[in-house]
């Protein structure tokens, strides 16, 4: 029997068709006054549904956050925890935690960015996570395409299942809504690869290898292309984090942490310290991952590189690493630094080091 | 299930061409005769006018390029564009000195022959697929092959497994740069996938390291292509037959606002918002390949179609549209 957790984010989406961008905050409020209907619940019934397999027991939020919708199916089922009439992201945080402590297989949500950022602040990547989007912003690249997608996973889901890492972002919604993505990254939760599910036919995929083994070989190369006499400076990331393993220092996940000569010379760093670094070592190289989905490298999930930091690194310094599965999928690189003349330095061609001796030329836009 | 995922050409070859596979197949405690193969390069060659001892017969094209890869990228750097389907791409990850692709990407579809040109000053074995398979563009010039050909440090593969529709060719080319080879295929244009006869143009460089696969091609697919290319003014029609329903397809899918490009083979790349779009139509009946898993997602390739075929496909897309909308 599969174990599988269920949380609804019921408001999730109804900002979208009233125009509000969201319904973080008050904008729930203002979405119901201007007649705003629940997506998800449509979408989750719509997804069970699908499910043909039967060996599934759900472990479910209450009322609205899950109870509600298969309570109408024939899965066997158990709510846990509780809630009010009004759920909260509290709610959302809570009761994710007490349904993964029960012991589940995978974790299904249904919502937006905002529901992500609740499941990632309350699991962390040891537990498979399912997105079903409904929400209003998605930039987060965790989500699923489709219910009928997210059903072929849950039929064939097991513990062989490849998972990849996928980010969550941060949107400032107040930001959106005045059309201005002011977006950063906010942590990373563990999917099923989608993709490599997918493969079949003759023209299999070229992309043969987990993500992991993808890391480890991109870490293999680096590590065996450091140059002495460099600071290196490992950008936010699980591909960095492999980088880091491989060297045999502790990474900060969400951070930035400089390398010199095999040994960590700082850690979590700002502006300040990264332009210290340059100072004492004199020679700086960046290695850092795009976004999956928007393909930033630079303006977004790393603000600590700022203008001045990159106009002393150079462009020559930047090494772009990446998986196949994310890098392919990208029709550009994207940088957004605050300062002009530094995104003009930043575009045209670059190789994004994939795999283990293997490089893709991508090109930066603006 | 309509299969509209694999770039095959639905109109059948002429009878004899079907004869002949059946013949071979009553003889199939054999091994073909060398004076079939004999036989069979001759009329390759006819077709081609390229000379005889230039060409190398293979059970599909897939194994000439194993066999290039494995012969010629040790100590080179490979470079291909992505998207592009190689499955013999693996063994140039055992072999090759580094594989370094060119990301093409809408909207202007570009590979820069600039940065490409300055990968090459180290030796290369460049292999690119023209028209590219899946977005159906060419991506080759004339000038750009002989700027890549004129470097005696790389060695060049055009994979024109769509000829018959592009009719465009750089097999001129051959006889003069020994660092040029190029593959084509009967799966294609000539109807016959299921045959699996590919074949390879070899400039003198190629032909020098590669040894000759004719002994071991089957003998139904040897006596049908003798048959196809003995008989080849229905390659003529069923090609024309095909562009111009790729033609009406495009227009007709453009009509409901799905994005369509022009396309030199017997497939089309189309983009669309409709999430899960090829889960959406394999429910209806119908395959088309999806390009998310290696490319970006949003993208789909579909194959040209009988003409009722291509019906239902925009029929199943209007309604997919009317409903999401």
């Amino acid at each position: 029997m599969m174990r599988v957790g269920l949380i609804v984010n019921p408001i999730a989406g109804m900002g979208g068709s009233v125009g509000l961008k969201g319904t973080d905050g008050e904008a729930y409020r203002r979405a119901l006054e201007l007649g705003a209907k629940p997506v998800s619940p449509g979408r989750i019934r719509y997804l069970l549904s699908l499910i043909k397999r039967r060996d599934i027991f759900f472990l479910v939020a209450p009322k609205r956050m899950g109870e509600n919708y298969v309570r109408d199916t024939d899965f066997r089922y158990e709510v846990v925890g509780s809630v009010g009439e009004e759920t909260s992201a509290e709610d959302t945080k809570r009761i994710a935690r007490e349904i993964v402590a029960n012991g589940i297989d995978l974790l299904v949500f249904v919502g937006g960015d905002g529901t992500a950022r609740d499941i990632a602040d309350a699991v962390d990547l040891k537990v498979p996570v399912l997105a079903i989007p409904s929400g209003v912003k998605m930039f987060s690249s965790v989500f699923v395409l489709s219910p009928n997608a997210a059903a072929n996973i849950i039929d064939s889901f097991n513990k062989e299942t490849p998972l990849i890492e996928r980010e969550v972002m941060d949107i400032d919604e107040e930001a959106f809504r005045k059309n201005r993505l002011a977006a950063r990254l906010y942590s990373y939760l563990k999917v099923p690869g989608i993709e490599l599910l997918l493969q079949a036919g003759k023209e299999a995929s070229n992309i043969s290898k987990s993500e992991e083994a993808q890391k480890k070989e991109i870490a293999e190369y680096i590590v065996e292309n450091i140059e002495e006499g460099y600071v290196y400076f490992l950008g936010p990331g699980t591909t960095l984090k492999a980088i880091a393993d491989r060297i045999g220092v502790s990474k900060t996940l969400l951070g930035i942490d400089a390398v010199y000569n095999g040994r960590l010379v700082g850690k979590d760093l700002n502006e300040k310290g990264l332009l210290k670094l340059i100072h004492t070592y004199g020679k700086a190289k960046i290695i850092v991952t795009p976004i999956g989905g928007n393909g930033f490298i630079f303006g977004r999930a790393s603000k600590q590189f700022t203008p001045e930091v990159l106009r002393r690194v150079g462009k020559e310094n930047i090494i772009v690493v990446g998986t196949k599965g994310k890098v392919l999928k990208l029709k550009c690189l994207r940088v957004d630094t605050g300062d002009e003349g530094v995104d003009r330095m930043l575009a045209g061609p670059i190789k994004v080091v994939t795999g283990y001796r293997e490089e893709v030329v991508m090109e930066v836009r603006v | 299930m309509i299969r509209l995922d694999f770039n095959e050409n639905p109109h059948p070859p002429p009878r004899i061409v079907v004869e002949e596979a059946r013949r071979g197949l009553s003889e199939v405690t054999r091994y073909c005769e060398v004076k079939y193969l004999e036989e069979l390069k001759l009329l390759i060659g006819e077709y081609t006018n390229i000379p005889r001892d230039r060409i190398i017969v293979s059970p599909g094209s897939d194994i000439i390029l194993r066999e290039i890869i494995h012969t010629f990228s040790v100590n080179r750097k490979v470079i291909m564009l992505n998207p592009s389907f190689f499955p013999a791409l693996e063994c140039a990850r055992r072999h090759s000195r580094k594989i370094l692709k060119f990301q093409v990407t809408p909207p202007d579809f570009k590979l820069n022959a600039e940065i490409l040109m300055k990968e090459i000053k180290e030796p290369s074995l460049v292999i690119i697929d023209n028209p590219n398979n899946p977005t159906g563009m060419e991506f080759l010039n004339h000038d750009l092959v002989i700027k890549l050909l004129d470097n005696k440090n790389t060695m060049l593969v055009i994979d024109e497994a769509y000829y018959e529709f592009s009719r465009k060719t750089f097999s001129g080319l051959i006889s003069n740069y020994s660092n040029l080879a190029i593959t084509r295929t009967l799966d294609k244009g000539f109807s016959l996938a299921g045959l699996r006869i590919g074949f390879l143009l070899a400039g003198d460089m190629f032909k020098e390291g590669l040894s000759d696969f004719a002994t071991i091609l089957p003998r139904p697919s040897v006596y049908a292509a003798i048959a196809a290319l003995k008989n080849r003014e229905y390659v003529r029609e069923n090609v024309e037959r095909i562009i111009s329903e790729r033609e009406r397809l495009i227009s007709e899918l453009k009509e409901l606002g799905v994005e369509a490009y022009p396309s030199a083979t017997n497939f089309i790349l189309i983009r669309s918002d409709i999430l899960g779009l090829s889960e959406k139509l394999r429910i209806k009946g119908i395959a088309i390949k999806d390009l998310s898993s290696e490319w970006i997602p949003g993208y789909y390739r579909v194959s040209i179609g009988l003409p009722e075929e291509n019906d239902f496909l925009v029929k199943s897309l209007k309604e997919l549209l009317n409903y999401e909308s």
